[in-house]
């Protein structure tokens, strides 16, 4: 359900972008560092905790969208991929930098353990990580399909010029999409970080499963991105219980380049066509 | 030498010289890593300068070429620097073979998901690669010291110079067209998917040489060669140089080098000041520092802002008809095409109307095969092309050019010569006319008059009506993508159905 998070983070700002943002994975570890500050700092509870977190990388979200993704615009999208790798390297040095490269550990939500419910035993923060990762994808459904806000939203991602020639302030629903990818990534740090721990690394690997993500699931497709990121879990964790982490990653790997290879349309089909 | 120009050519020669007359070993060694990146460099800028295509798997190929050379290094000796080249240039092939019609971001995840396969060999093969420990003890075979520093620097001079003539011909046009336009260089019948496999897997062998001379250099071979840091500061270095100039990894691998040594006190601060500096060049210039010192010296070479014909491909004598066959085009429920029949002889000029919305470019993109036709058949004389590539089709004598934003000055005639020239001998024109003043309209007939009698057979779309009566012997009239009329410009003027569905159009224009 993290993953799911991260990814829908990840296809909202590429539907916004155009681009692929190499950056998303880095803000999940910047929002699991968030956590583990603000947790040492202000001693508050993980539920506290989260709004702050999504504030705060909703924040980071709009400093990425005016510093790598709007400037370059009007550029190839190599343009983008190259200035958001430079600035996943920066977050990435930057933690490493100020907090050292051991890993750490977020707050719990509902702090560790498990509980027993009709029988079945839940851990307590895979329960709070459903919980609150489909309480967000269901408000994200809302926005995107039910408000005016996501209907413009939607407009900016289908096409641009089009948005702009009706009189949508595109810039402004560019960086509004951007700012909500980082508080999704924010939120998702929060939730990784208690139970994988957060370190500054791990950004190319959480970009990489979203990635994958997007791609399995239909290029730009929302609910492709979600149903493929809980499809990799799944198919991780049970290849992983079976064979160990490495087969699974590697199994992981080669399956997106055989799909890659035969349906580059993605498991469910592209629904907007030539983009890059 | 001459494609470089005599001041980069004194820089490029000046650090090997330098190292072997007067550094001692530690700055040897740093001149030889020098070398060592911008070979991986020069081989990234193949892929990611020239064609734009984003590779993520440089530094996995850079370690697969380090690893190769140190497990057959006590076997093989310097044979191993071939073994490497292999090494990398072979998955290089085999992932870009795989995925050669992809776009953009699709390729740049299959680079991912390779690079990622590689560090995970790394790490957990530990029978073949050590593990975490990695391999070491195997240099005693492979060269060292300063005869290393020469074979990196020779091989680097003669690629940077190489790299220099070819880019600065037809070719670097070819690559600029591909990188900035792959959808006119397609329907020119130059190869995208061929080029970006032969770029990769050359730029595959040079990150295999550069990996196993980076072995020879350091002795130790880790996993650390395979990850995401190295490719990170290979795509970071290239940028930083200049991602297309000759020169450009090599200034991008001096300051790779040289910056952590200068920054040797603020630890691991120096990758940071690098991605800013990354980020900085991204923006504010593009052509990185060799750019920027081209433009200091007053060197700068300027870019044509409209791509110039890259090569002319040869009259085609072969087929006299163009034929379409009840040809279906669908998207999602929405049948743009619903059953297109009709043909086109040389030496004709045909006129498709048709209000907005008809099909018109869209029966331009499927018998140009830019978006291939679900039904029906199209052929040339009796050969079907309905499921040829894009290059193909332009390579079996079908040119065309595409609709031009308004207002661009020469960009309608850059179009039309540019599809002229190609030889084609059937033209699909999609509104070559948009925007003309009246005085360009009767250039534009003259000039087709011209093309039909010189054998060629056009098919132009259009909402000049008045410019097609007078130029094309037939029109076709499409409405929701059905033909509703054909016939003699007057015929088909005169129909009720044409009429109905043109309304305002045509009678403005009568």
């Amino acid at each position: 359900m993290a993953y799911a998070l991260v990814a829908l983070g990840f296809v909202l700002a590429l539907n916004a972008s155009g681009a692929v943002n190499f950056a998303h994975g880095d803000l999940v570890v910047l929002g699991g560092a968030t956590a583990v500050v603000g947790g040492l700092w202000s001693g508050l509870a993980g539920p506290l905790l989260l709004p702050l977190v999504a504030l705060a990388l909703g924040a980071a979200g709009i400093v990425a969208a005016r510093v790598a993704i709007l400037p370059l615009a009007a550029r190839p999208p190599e343009a983008t991929f190259v200035a958001t790798i430079a600035l996943a390297a920066i977050i990435e040095q930057g933690l490493t930098v100020t907090m050292g490269a051991a890993p750490r550990t977020a707050p719990s939500l509902l702090g560790s353990g498990s509980f027993d419910v009709a029988g079945l035993v839940l851990g307590r923060q895979p329960f709070a990580i459903v919980v609150v990762g489909a309480a967000l994808v269901a408000a994200v459904w809302f926005l995107l399909e039910r408000t005016q806000t996501g209907r413009r939203m939607r407009a900016v991602s289908s096409d641009r010029h089009m948005a702009h020639a009706v009189g949508i302030p595109v810039s402004r629903y560019i960086i509004l999409s951007l700012a909500l990818a980082g508080a999704l990534a924010g939120v998702a740090g929060l939730l990784l970080g208690h139970q994988f721990l957060v370190a500054p690394t791990q950004g190319a690997g959480h970009m990489l499963k979203a990635y994958i993500a997007v791609a399995l699931g239909g290029w730009g497709s929302v609910p492709g991105a979600l149903l493929a990121a809980l499809g990799i879990g799944a198919f991780e964790t049970f290849i992983s219980a079976g064979f160990g982490d490495a087969w699974a990653s590697a199994a992981l790997y080669i399956s997106v380049l055989v799909v890659l290879a035969v349906r580059p349309q993605g498991l469910f089909g592209e629904p907007l066509g030539r983009r890059a | 030498m001459r494609a470089l120009g005599a001041f980069w050519f004194t820089v490029l020669l000046l650090p090997p010289i330098m190292a072997l007359a007067v550094l001692e070993p530690f700055g040897q060694r740093m001149v030889a890593l020098v070398g060592i990146y911008a070979l991986m460099g020069l081989g990234y800028q193949l892929v990611f300068g020239q064609l734009g295509a984003l590779n993520l798997a440089q530094g996995a190929l850079f370690g697969l070429g380090a690893y190769a050379a140190a497990l057959t290094a006590p076997a093989l000796g310097g044979l191993a620097l071939a073994v490497a080249i292999l090494a990398a240039a072979i998955p290089a092939a085999i992932v870009a073979a795989a995925t050669l019609r992809l776009q953009s971001h699709y390729f740049a995840l299959a680079t991912l998901a390779l690079a990622s396969i590689a560090n995970l060999l790394a790490v957990h093969g530990e029978g073949l690669t050590g593990g975490a420990n990695g391999l070491t003890g195997f240099t005693a075979s492979l060269p060292r010291g300063p005869l290393l520093l020469a074979m990196v620097w020779i091989c680097l001079i003669a690629g940077v110079l190489l790299y220099a003539h070819l880019f600065r011909g037809g070719l670097g046009e070819k690559a600029r067209l591909l990188r900035q336009a792959p959808l006119v260089a397609a329907t020119l019948g130059v190869d995208g998917g061929r080029w970006r496999l032969a770029a990769f897997v050359v730029g595959g062998g040079l990150a295999g040489l550069a990996g196993a001379f980076s072995a020879a250099v350091s002795g130790v071979v880790s996993p650390e060669a395979t990850g995401f840091s190295v490719m990170v500061l290979c795509l970071t270095s290239v940028v930083l140089g200049g991602a297309r100039h000759p020169m450009g990894a090599v200034l991008g691998a001096a300051i790779a080098v040289c910056l952590p040594e200068l920054l040797r006190d603020l630890q691991g601060a120096w990758l940071l000041a690098y991605a800013v500096a990354t980020l900085a060049v991204v923006r504010w210039a593009p052509e990185g520092l060799a750019g920027l010192l081209d433009g200091l010296r007053g060197a700068g070479v300027e870019e044509p802002s409209t791509p110039v014909l890259p090569e002319t491909l040869p009259p085609i004598a072969g087929a006299q008809r163009l034929t379409i066959e009840s040809v279906v085009k669908r998207f999602g429920g929405v049948e743009a095409l619903a059953g297109v029949s009709f043909t086109v002889e040389r030496g004709e000029i045909v006129g498709l109307i048709g209000p907005n919305g008809s099909g018109k470019t869209t029966l331009l993109n499927a018998i140009s095969g830019l978006e291939p036709a679900d039904a029906g058949t199209i052929g040339l004389d009796d050969r079907p092309i309905e499921r040829l590539a894009a290059h193909l089709i332009a390579r079996a004598g079908v040119g065309r050019t595409f609709q031009t934003p308004m207002l661009e000055g020469d960009t309608h005639r850059i179009e039309l010569a540019r599809v002229v020239s190609t030889g084609a001998a059937f033209l699909l024109l999609d509104e070559p006319a948009a925007g003309a003043t009246d005085l360009e309209r009767d250039q534009l007939a003259l000039l087709l008059r011209r093309l039909r009698e010189s054998g060629r057979a056009i098919l132009i779309v259009d909402h000049d009506i008045e410019l097609l009566t007078r130029i094309c012997g037939r029109l076709v009239c499409l409405d929701r993508g059905r033909v509703i009329a054909a016939g003699r410009p007057a015929e088909v003027r005169a129909d009720a159905r044409v009429r109905a569905s043109f309304l305002g159009l045509a009678e403005a224009a009568a």
